[in-house]
C-alpha cells in the first residue's frame, strides 16, 4: 500500500502527445493476429518438448532427498548446521513468545496490550485493543491468536532488525537505494506462493519456516519507509549538523534518527500489516497452531471456524494499526515539546503502567487466571453454527441466492474464462510468445520486450507453458473484471468527497484481509472450480486500483480544471477530456498493480481449485513433490516479471523520480 | 549609528591589511554532473552556462572564484539566485566538494584535511549560519543552541550554561525552554546565530540568513549581526542577494555572476565605479550619497585650502552635504589630525548628479 | 485518581505476595505432575475428518489416563516425514501407504518407524452418486463410461466430461487413468475438499450427473448414497504405479485397499515414554472412526466434545488400550 502510495508520488505529467492512441491500435491488430493465428492452427504447436528441460525436476527432487539425508545424519556439514540452527532458534524463539504470553497469563497479556497502547497511544487506541481482546476471547480463538501474535512478532521485530539498518543505508547513500530498489521490488512482486517451495527444501517445516515466508515479504516495507523517512528529514537540518562537525554517527543518532522517528513507527506499523497479511500463506507450511493454520485447514473440516480466524486477523490487523499509527502521532518528539515537567509526569505514568500490568500478572496468578480467556459460555460454538448455517443456506441448490450466484459463476467460466484459456492455451506457443513479445515492445518498449521474452522462454524450458497460459488467461479476466469495478470508482472517489469517506474504511479492511480469506465464502457461493479465485484477485486488487485511478485524478492540477471550466466544459467534458486523459499514467499504473496483485490471488487460488500453476504448487508442497513444486514456483516468477513488464508502459524508472 | 560602525571598518582598501588573510582561497571550481573534473581546463569551461549544459551535461556553479578575507572583515558575496553564491560558501568548509581550488581557514588547508581534521575544523575553527536555520524541531531552544558543544563532547551542565549565556547575548534568555516551532522566524534566527557564537568560532559564515524574514524584522537582525560584530570582532563571510543589505554590512563585496566575481570592493568602489553593464545595473538605484564618502569625491587640496572646514574622511557625502553647502570654501576630508583632501560643491553635486544618468 | 493509590496500594501488596506465591506453588505442582508420567506428545493431525477423529480420541486418553501433555500439528501427509525426521511432531495416526517416502525415511534414513495398522480399512476410488447409478448401469464399471463421458459436461470442463479431482493433499493418480484409460474427461480440481464436497454435494443435491475422486471411511458416506465405479486392476497405460512397488509386467490401475498405519518418529518410539505403549496399541474401526468424524464434521461438536463422548461411550474400548 505504502508502495503504491509511494509510485504515485512519482507519476509522471503526462505528455501532450498521442503516441499511445497509435500503439493501442497496433496492440490491437496483434491480438487481431493472435485469434486468427489461433483459430487457424488452435492445438498446433505447442511448446517443442525438444526445448524442455526434463532433467530439472528430477534432479531437484534428487537434491531434496540429498538435503533430507544431510540433515537428518549425525554430522551434518557446515552449511546444514547454519540451516538447521536458524530454524530451530526461530522455531525456539516463537516458541518462547508464546510461553511467555502464557506465563503471563491471559489477564496480564491484556493488560499488557491495552495499558501500554493507553500510555504510549492515547485512549482511542486502548479501547481498539481492548475491543480486539474481548473479541478474540468471544470467538474463543484466544490462544490460536497468542500463538499468532507471537509468529507475527518474531516476523516483525527480525523484519526491523533486518531492514531498518538496510533503510538507513538507503536513506544515506544513493547508490545503495539504487541497488537495493530492484531487489525489494521482486520481493514484493514474486507471489508467496512461489518461494514456499524452496523454503520448506531449506527451513523444513514450522514456524521458523513460517517467520522466513512472513520476513520475505516484511522486510520491504521496513527499508523504504525507513529510507524515505531518513530522506525526509529536511535537508537544512543536517546541512547544519555536518557543519557543526557532527560525525556520521552523531549525525544519524541525533539527528537523522529522531527527525525521523515518525515515519520509523510508521514503518513498524507497516511492517505489521504485511507481515499479518502473510500468516495464512505462513500457515500452509507452519506445523499447526495459530490462525493461519485454522484457516488453511479450516478450509477442509471446518470452514465456518476458518471464517472466524480470517475475522480474528482482520480484527487484529486494525486494532495494532490503529495502536501504532496513534502512538507514532502521540509520541512524535518534534511535536510533543517535553520540558522536564512533563517528561517527570511522563516517567510517573509509565511507571504506573509498569506496575498496572504487574499487579495485573499478580491478580492473573492470584485467581489461577489461565493462559487463554475461554470463559465466555457457549457463545463460540454458537457462532461457528450461525456461520455454518450461513454457509448452508447459499450453498444449498434451492436457494434463491444459489440461482444468482451459480448463474453468474457458470456464465464467467463459459463465457469468460474457458474461451480465454483455450486461446492463450491451444494458440500455438511460438506465435503466443512472438505476440505477447510485440505488445510488451508496443506498450513498454524495447527492454521490457526483451524481458518478456526470455522470461517466457523460461516458463517454455522449464515445461510449464500449458499451466502458464492457463493461469495468465484467469489473470487477464479477473484484471478486466477489476479494472471495470475499480475505474468508476476510483473516478467517484476522486469526484466526490462522500463517496471517499464512505469507501474508505472498507478499502482499509480489504486491503488488511489475507489474500486466502476472501476466498472461503466464495468456495460456497460459486463453487465453479476456478470462480472463488478470480472473485477474491478482484476484491483484493480493485483497492488497490481505486486508490490509484483517484489519486491521478485528484493529481491533475486544478489549475488545467480552472482553465477548461473558464471555456465552459460541463463537468463530465472535463472529467473526459481533461482529467482522464491527464491520469492516464497514473491508470497504467493501477493495470499494472493490479495485475500483479491478481497474480498473487489467482496463484493462491490454486489452493481451491484454479488449477494452473497454483495447482501445481499447492500439489508439489502436500504431496512433497519438491521438483515440480519447484519448477512451478519458477514459472510462477517469471510470470509475474512478463506481465509485470508488458504492462509496465513506457514510464521511467521509478528511482528517477523519487528524487 | 551602526552605519557609522560599519563605515569605520572599510576604510581599509585591498593592499594595507593586517596580518595574514584568515580565509584563502585560489581558483575554486564547482561543476556539478558527469565527469565534472574534465572541464577544467578545457576549452568548454569558458561557455555560458547553458551552452555548457548543453555539450556536457554540467552545471558549473562556481568557476575560478579566489578570495582572501583578513581577520576581523566582513566580506559580503552578492549576486542572485541561481550566481552560485550559496555553492561558494558551502564548498569553503566542504560541505559541497569543490571540483578544483585551493582553500586555507586559520592557516589550514582545508581541501587536504581528513575528515577528523575538516571536522576539528568545523567544530572548532568555523560557525554557520543558514537561511532556513535548521534548527533541531525535536529540541529545545537551549539544546539546540547547545548542540554545538554537545557534538564537540563538552559535558552538559557546561554546555546548558554556554548555551544561557549565548541566549542572552541574542535577547532570547526566556525562551530557553521553549521549542523551535513555538518561535517567530525572527526568533529562530536568532536561535540561529546564538548556536553559531556558542562555539566561539573565529569565522562565521552567513549563507543568507535573513532572507526568509519580514523586511522590519530583517533590519533589526542587520543591526544584531553590526552589534555582535562589533563585540566579538569576528571574521565573517556573508552570503546576500539584497544590495543594501549587503552595502550596509560589507567592509569589501564581491559581485558574482553565473559563478565568476565580477568586482570585488568596498561598498564605495562597487557603487562608484562598478567594473561593468550588469554591476552598473545593480547598482543603479542606489543612492550613491548614501555610499560615497568624501574619500571617493575628494581631490588633493592646492595651497591655503588646509585650513578648511573639517570632517572625517569616512563622512558619506549626504552626511556631509548640510556643511559643504553651508561653506563658501572647499572642506577638508581629515584622516585623524592630517588632511587628506578637500572637497568642494562641484564634487558634491557630480557625485549626486550621478546617480541620476 | 493519585489520591486514592495509597490505600489501594497497602490493600494490593499482600495480594501480590500471595500472588507470587500461588505462581511458585503452581510451578512446584506442574514439574512434580510431570515427573509422574510421559511429558509431551505431539500428534499430528491430517485434513479429514477421519484423522482428527483418531487424533482427538487419543489425545483424550494420553491426557486423562496417562497424565501427558498433548501437542498437536497439522501437516500435510508427505510433508509430515520431513517433519518426523526432524523431531517436530512423533506420530502419525493414520498413513494411506506413501511409498516413496517409506522407502526414503524408514528403509534409508531410519528416521520414522511403522508401528503397524490403526485398524482402518481405506478405500479410494471413483464414485457417482446412487440415482446416477441407478440410471445408467454401465457405470458400474470405467468401461462403462467410455462414450458416456460428456453427461459429466461442466462449465469448466469445454467439451469433454469433469472429472472432479481430490484435495491436492491426498494421495492420488487419476490425470494418469483418465490418461491411461483413453476417457473423454478433463480432471478438474477444486482443491481442498471442502471446496470439493461443497461441489458435489450441490450437484446430488440436485440430482445431475458427478464423477468424482471419494474414499471411505468418511462420515458423508452416511449421509450421502454414493457407489464406486470399478476401475480395472490391471491396465496397460497405468505404468506409473510401476515405482509405487507393483509389478511393472501387470500394469496394476485400480487403487489398492489400504490397510492404514501408523507412524513415529524414531526419537518418540525410542524414548520410552508410557504414551509410546499405548499408542502401539490403540486401534479401532472403520465404524468407529466415522461416528466421531460425525459428530466432528457434521455434527459440528469440537473435536475434544467429540472425543470425550466417544470414550465415555466406550469404556471397554478404551480399557482394553491401556493394559
Amino acid at each position: 500500500m505504502s508502495v503504491a502510495a509511494e509510485r504515485v508520488a512519482t507519476i509522471p505529467r503526462p505528455a501532450a502527445n498521442q503516441w499511445w492512441r497509435h500503439r493501442l491500435v497496433l496492440v490491437g491488430a496483434v491480438i487481431g493476429a493472435l485469434v486468427i493465428v489461433y483459430q487457424a492452427w488452435s492445438n498446433g504447436y505447442q511448446w517443442p518438448s525438444a526445448l524442455e528441460w526434463k532433467s530439472l525436476s528430477t534432479g531437484l527432487d534428487n537434491f531434496q532427498t540429498w538435503l533430507s539425508d544431510q540433515q537428518s545424519s549425525a554430522h551434518p556439514n557446515v552449511v546444514f548446521s547454519v540451516l538447521n540452527g536458524i530454524s530451530t532458534g526461530l522455531d525456539d524463539l516463537v516458541s518462547w513468545l508464546a510461553t511467555l504470553f502464557h506465563d503471563l497469563t491471559w489477564a496480564g497479556t491484556t493488560a499488557l496490550g491495552v495499558l501500554v497502547t493507553l500510555r504510549f497511544g492515547g485512549v482511542r487506541a486502548g479501547l481498539w485493543v481492548m475491543g480486539a481482546f474481548l473479541s478474540f476471547a468471544a470467538m474463543g480463538l484466544w490462544e490460536d491468536c497468542v500463538q499468532t501474535f507471537a509468529l507475527m512478532f518474531a516476523a516483525v521485530i527480525l523484519s526491523l532488525v533486518v531492514g531498518m539498518p538496510l533503510g538507513v543505508l538507503a536513506g544515506r547513500s544513493d547508490r545503495f537505494q539504487r541497488a537495493i530498489t530492484p531487489v525489494l521490488d521482486a520481493m514484493q512482486i514474486v507471489p508467496a506462493f512461489a518461494y514456499l517451495m524452496p523454503i520448506v527444501i531449506l527451513f523444513s517445516v514450522g514456524p521458523g519456516a513460517a517467520v522466513i515466508t512472513t520476513m520475505i515479504y516484511s522486510v520491504p516495507p521496513a527499508v523504504r519507509i525507513t529510507a524515505l523517512g531518513i530522506r525526509g528529514v529536511p535537508a537544512n537540518t543536517v546541512e547544519a549538523a555536518a557543519a557543526m562537525g557532527a560525525t556520521r554517527l552523531q549525525m544519524l543518532a541525533k539527528v537523522q534518527l529522531p527527525l525521523a522517528r515518525k515515519m520509523l513507527l510508521l514503518s513498524v506499523n507497516q511492517t505489521i500489516l504485511f507481515a499479518l497479511s502473510m500468516v495464512v500463506i505462513a500457515g500452509l507450511i507452519n506445523t499447526g497452531q495459530g490462525l493461519g493454520s485454522l484457516v488453511t485447514n479450516g478450509l477442509n473440516t471446518n470452514p465456518a471456524l476458518a471464517l472466524l480466524a480470517g475475522a480474528a486477523i482482520v480484527i487484529m490487523a486494525i486494532s495494532i494499526d490503529r495502536a501504532t499509527e496513534a502512538m507514532a502521532e502521540r509520541t512524535d518528539p518534534a511535536r510533543m515539546h517535553v520540558t522536564e515537567a512533563i517528561r517527570g509526569r511522563l516517567r510517573v505514568a509509565t511507571a504506573a503502567t509498569g506496575a498496572a500490568i504487574g499487579l495485573a500478572v499478580g491478580i492473573g496468578y492470584a485467581l489461577d487466571a489461565g493462559s487463554a480467556y475461554t470463559n465466555v459460555g457457549g457463545s463460540p460454538d454458537w457462532l461457528q453454527a450461525r456461520l455454518q448455517s450461513a454457509l448452508d443456506y447459499v450453498e444449498n441448490p434451492s436457494t434463491f441466492v444459489f440461482s444468482i450466484t451459480s448463474w453468474i459463476g457458470n456464465h464467467l467460466v463459459e463465457y469468460g474464462l474457458q474461451p480465454l484459456q483455450n486461446f492463450f492455451v491451444e494458440t500455438p506457443a511460438p506465435v503466443m510468445l512472438a505476440g505477447l513479445t510485440l505488445i510488451a515492445l508496443l506498450l513498454s518498449g524495447l527492454r521490457p520486450a526483451v524481458m518478456t521474452f526470455a522470461m517466457l522462454a523460461v516458463i517454455g524450458v522449464v515445461g510449464e507453458w500449458g499451466s502458464a497460459m492457463d493461469t495468465a488467461s484467469q489473470v487477464i479476466v479477473a484484471l478486466v473484471l477489476t479494472m471495470i469495478v475499480a475505474f468508476p470508482l476510483g473516478v467517484w472517489v476522486a469526484e466526490s468527497a462522500r463517496v471517499a469517506t464512505i469507501v474508505r474504511p472498507i478499502l482499509d479492511v480489504l486491503q488488511t484481509l489475507p489474500q486466502l480469506v476472501y476466498l472461503i465464502p466464495f468456495i460456497y457461493l460459486m463453487p465453479v472450480s476456478i470462480v472463488p479465485g478470480i472473485i477474491a484477485a478482484v476484491l483484493y486488487a480493485s483497492p488497490v486500483v481505486i486508490r490509484l485511478v483517484a489519486a491521478g485524478i485528484r493529481e491533475v492540477t486544478p489549475n488545467t480544471v480552472e482553465a477548461a471550466q473558464a471555456f465552459g466544459a460541463t463537468r463530465t467534458q472535463v472529467l473526459l477530456k481533461v482529467k482522464i486523459p491527464l491520469a492516464r499514467d497514473a491508470i497504467m499504473l493501477g493495470v499494472n498493480q493490479g495485475i500483479i496483485m491478481v497474480l498473487a490471488v489467482v496463484v493462491i487460488g490454486g489452493l481451491v481449485g484454479s488449477g494452473g500453476l497454483g495447482y501445481e504448487v499447492a500439489y508439489g508442497l502436500q504431496q512433497g513433490q519438491f521438483g515440480p513444486g519447484v519448477v512451478a514456483s519458477l514459472a510462477i516468477l517469471a510470470l509475474g516479471i512478463a506481465l509485470d513488464r508488458v504492462t509496465r508502459g513506457n514510464r521511467r524508472p521509478r528511482l528517477e523520480g523519487n528524487r | 549609528m551602526t552605519t557609522t560602525t560599519v563605515s569605520a571598518d572599510a576604510v581599509e582598501p585591498a593592499g594595507e591589511q593586517r596580518g595574514d588573510p584568515l580565509i584563502r582561497a585560489h581558483g575554486v571550481w564547482k561543476v556539478f554532473g558527469p565527469h565534472a573534473e574534465r572541464i577544467i581546463g578545457s576549452p568548454d569551461a569558458d561557455l555560458p552556462r547553458g551552452e555548457l549544459r548543453e555539450k556536457t551535461g554540467c552545471v558549473a556553479a562556481v568557476r575560478d572564484v579566489s578570495l582572501e578575507v583578513w581577520p576581523g572583515e566582513v566580506f559580503v558575496v552578492m549576486g542572485l539566485s541561481g550566481s552560485g553564491k550559496s555553492t561558494l560558501v558551502r564548498t569553503l568548509i566542504r560541505l559541497i566538494e569543490p571540483t578544483a581550488g585551493a582553500i586555507e581557514i586559520t592557516g589550514r588547508d582545508v581541501i587536504a584535511a581528513t575528515p577528523a581534521e575538516l571536522r576539528d575544523l568545523r567544530r572548532h575553527a568555523v560557525s554557520m549560519i543558514f537561511q532556513h536555520f535548521g534548527l533541531l524541531a525535536h529540541r529545545r531552544v537551549i539544546d539546540n543552541v547547545a548542540f554545538g558543544l554537545e557534538v564537540q563532547g563538552v559535558p552538559k551542565s557546561k554546555r546548558l550554561e554556554r548555551a544561557a549565556e549565548m541566549l542572552r547575548l541574542v535577547g532570547l534568555e526566556d525562551a530557553a525552554n521553549q521549542f523551535p516551532d513555538q518561535l517567530s522566524g525572527g526568533m529562530q534566527q536568532r536561535v540561529g546565530v546564538a548556536r553559531a557564537f556558542a562555539v566561539d568560532p573565529k569565522v562565521m559564515l552567513y549563507d543568507e540568513p535573513f532572507s526568509a524574514l519580514d523586511p522590519l524584522i530583517r533590519r533589526d537582525m542587520q543591526d544584531e549581526v553590526c552589534r555582535l560584530q562589533e563585540e566579538t570582532g569576528k571574521t565573517m563571510i556573508f552570503i546576500t542577494h539584497d544590495l543594501p543589505e549587503a552595502l550596509r554590512l560589507g567592509d569589501r563585496i564581491a559581485i558574482m555572476r553565473d559563478g565568476r566575481f565580477v568586482q570585488v570592493g568596498t561598498p564605495e568602489e562597487v557603487v562608484g565605479s562598478p567594473a561593468d553593464e550588469y554591476v552598473a545595473n545593480f547598482v543603479r538605484d542606489i543612492p550613491r550619497s548614501h555610499v560615497l564618502t568624501l574619500r571617493w569625491i575628494m581631490r588633493d587640496a592646492r595651497p591655503g585650502e588646509e585650513d578648511g572646514p573639517r570632517l572625517d574622511v569616512q563622512t558619506t557625502v549626504r552626511e556631509a552635504v548640510p556643511m559643504i553647502a553651508a561653506n563658501e570654501r572647499p572642506v577638508c576630508a581629515v584622516d585623524g589630525a592630517k588632511v587628506v583632501g578637500v572637497v568642494d560643491r562641484d564634487a558634491v553635486l557630480q557625485a549626486i548628479a550621478g546617480e541620476r544618468d | 485518581m493519585t489520591r486514592h493509590l495509597p490505600r489501594r496500594s497497602r490493600l494490593l501488596l499482600p495480594l501480590l505476595v500471595l500472588a507470587l506465591g500461588a505462581a511458585a506453588f503452581a510451578a512446584v505442582g506442574s514439574a512434580t505432575a510431570g515427573a509422574k508420567s510421559c511429558g509431551t506428545v505431539t500428534l499430528n493431525e491430517q485434513a479429514w475428518a477421519g484423522s482428527t477423529a483418531n487424533t482427538y480420541v487419543t489425545k483424550y486418553v494420553l491426557e486423562h489416563n496417562l497424565g501427558c501433555k498433548v501437542n498437536i500439528t497439522q501437516i500435510a501427509e508427505v510433508p509430515v516425514y520431513q517433519a518426523m525426521a526432524d523431531g517436530k511432531t512423533d506420530a502419525v495416526l493414520e498413513d494411506w501407504g506413501h511409498v516413496d517416502q517409506q522407502k526414503q525415511y524408514v528403509t534409508k534414513q531410519k528416521t520414522v518407524v511403522m508401528i503397524g495398522p490403526n485398524g482402518v480399512t481405506g478405500l479410494i476410488g471413483w464414485y457417482i452418486p446412487d440415482y446416477l447409478m441407478k440410471q445408467y448401469p454401465q457405470f458400474k464399471t470405467w468401461k462403462g463410461l467410455k462414450g458416456k463421458e460428456t453427461i459429466f459436461k461442466s462449465p469448466e470442463s469445454g467439451s469433454q466430461g469433469m472429472f472432479l479431482g481430490g484435495d491436492p493433499s491426498y494421495q492420488q493418480k487419476d490425470r494418469t487413468l483418465i490418461k491411461a484409460l483413453g476417457l473423454n474427461l478433463k480432471f478438474v480440481s477444486v482443491g481442498a475438499e471442502a471446496a470439493q464436497v461443497a461441489r458435489w454435494t450441490q450437484l446430488y443435491k440436485q440430482h445431475k450427473p458427478v464423477l468424482f475422486y471419494w474414499y471411505d471411511p468418511q462420515y458423508l458416506n452416511a449421509t450421502y448414497k454414493l457407489d464406486m465405479v470399478q476401475l480395472p486392476k490391471r491396465f496397460k497405460g497405468c505404468r506409473d504405479d510401476e515405482k509405487q512397488g507393483g509389478d511393472p509386467k501387470l500394469y496394476a490401475c485400480a487403487y489398492p485397499t489400504y490397510t492404514l498405519e501408523k507412524l513415529f518418529s524414531k526419537k518418540f518410539a525410542t524414548s520410552g515414554s508410557p504414551a509410546v505403549k499405548f499408542l502401539k496399541k490403540w486401534s479401532w474401526t472403520n465404524a468407529d472412526q466415522s461416528l466421531v468424524a460425525s459428530y466432528i464434521a457434521g455434527d459440528h461438536m469440537s473435536p475434544d466434545k467429540a472425543a470425550e463422548k466417544w470414550v465415555k461411550a466406550n469404556p471397554k474400548v478404551v480399557k482394553k488400550w491401556l493394559t
